[in-house]
């Protein structure tokens, strides 16, 4: 029982968030619906700043080149108030991710979902893509 | 198209809000986030509240209540009904959602509301009410706005200002704002509705339940409007044991990047 109680805590811990897509400004201003991107790689750097969070992972491809992404999230109040905290997501972690690349930085991107490479069918976080921005109820 | 999109947004929004048990080991909880937590459904239509005094408690905080994207259909009209003059029309037609002074931190304003909470902050002193102020997550970019419940009536001269200057009165349950002397810099939503220094708004908040405010918003501009047009907002309470936060919109405003524009000097 106390495992079980164990285990769920920590699976709530690791709560998946969905959140509208960049909803203060516009998801086509800054980033391309058809430079979808599917990697993993190694968080080198978290920023919990506003007005975004910022994720920076590094990613090797087969070639041993690093390609370092930088992908905005939702901001970090968003994130704490469903239950998010400091550990939630460490620099040196490793993961696989989903994005959108930047119209112009391809590397500059949108995180639409993120988990630890070890535990990938569970997300921390899933962020509607461009196709969850016209309806959606993000005021 | 758009039809297929509602469907498949609907049915994303239905997956993600199911629990997931993968198995009795590995649980784990998928919540829907987005927007603020608000309060569960079935205590919205409870009493309204009071404050010690037996007038109504408009505190909140809340989220929504105003425009964001398109002040038209959010204000509850149909396409092409907001009376804006040729030359407004043509100016929020030609707006790109990039260059709203909000997207470099800039104030919002009035009516804009975003997704992150907001609340009316009662301020009292030995005179009584005298204050009220409308203290916004993000988008009041470090202002405060101000309504003065003390009864005075707006100067003959000011200067423009983004929040412009605000009397207010108590009238039951709802809260009437009238407001002029604001700056032509904001938008009314991401979409760029316009509008000039003539403009002249009426705000009549009223708390209809426990959970709900309702936003009868009058605008009335000259400049910009051939008449002054009824719009109507709904805002919605949040959970109430969450307060706002800090957010400080300059420290890390990266827009522009991805996209390869810089914000514009104005915008700065």
């Amino acid at each position: 029982m106390r495992t079980k109680l164990a285990v769920l805590a920590a699976g709530f811990g690791l709560c998946s968030l969905v959140a509208p897509v960049v909803a203060h400004h516009g998801f086509d201003t800054e980033y391309d619906a058809k430079k979808k991107v599917s990697l993993a790689g190694v968080i080198t750097k978290i920023e919990w700043t506003n007005p975004h969070m910022h994720v920076y992972i590094d990613v090797t491809d087969a070639s041993g080149k690093v390609a370092s992404w930088n992908l905005e999230m939702a901001s970090p109040n968003t994130v704490l108030r469903q239950g998010w905290g400091r550990n939630s997501l460490l620099p040196g972690e490793k993961v696989v991710f989903e994005g959108y690349g930047g119209l112009v930085v391809e590397t500059r991107g949108a995180l639409a979902r993120i988990a630890k490479a070890d535990t990938p069918d569970k997300p921390l976080f899933i962020q509607g893509g461009p196709e969850a921005a016209p309806g959606f109820p993000a005021r | 198209m758009k039809k297929l999109l509602v469907i498949s947004v609907t049915l994303v929004g239905l997956a993600l809000t199911l629990c997931v048990p993968v198995h009795a080991q590995q649980q784990v909880r998928i919540i829907p986030a987005g927007n603020t937590p608000l309060v569960p459904a079935h205590l919205v239509n409870g009493p309204v509240p009071k404050l010690a005094d037996g007038t109504v408690d408009l505190t909140g905080p809340w989220q929504g209540g105003g425009s964001n994207q398109d002040i038209e259909r959010e204000g509850g009209l149909k396409p092409g009904e907001l009376p804006l003059l040729p030359w407004a029309k043509a100016l929020r037609d030609k707006r790109k959602e990039r260059d709203e002074p909000y997207v470099a931190c800039l104030p919002m304003s009035v009516p804009r509301m975003n997704p992150f909470p907001w609340k009316f902050a009662m301020s009292y002193t030995a005179k009584g009410l005298t204050h009220i102020y409308v203290l916004h997550e993000l988008g009041d970019a470090g202002a405060h706005r101000v309504v003065y419940m003390d009864g005075r009536k707006h100067p003959d001269d000011f200067i423009p200002t983004w929040w412009g200057h605000s009397i207010g009165q108590l009238n039951g349950n709802t809260l009437v704002i009238d407001t002029v002397g604001y700056n032509d810099k904001f938008w009314f939503d991401s979409r760029g509705t316009p509008h000039t220094e003539q403009l002249h708004t009426i705000e009549r908040w009223t708390r209809i339940n426990y959970g709900t405010l309702v936003n009868d918003f009058t605008l009335d501009d000259p400049g910009a409007f051939s008449r002054p047009v009824q719009l109507k907002f709904t805002a919605n309470l949040i959970r109430q044991d969450l307060e706002l936060m800090e957010f400080i919109c300059a420290e890390n405003n990266q827009a522009g990047i991805a996209g390869g524009f810089q914000l514009n000097n104005e915008q700065r």
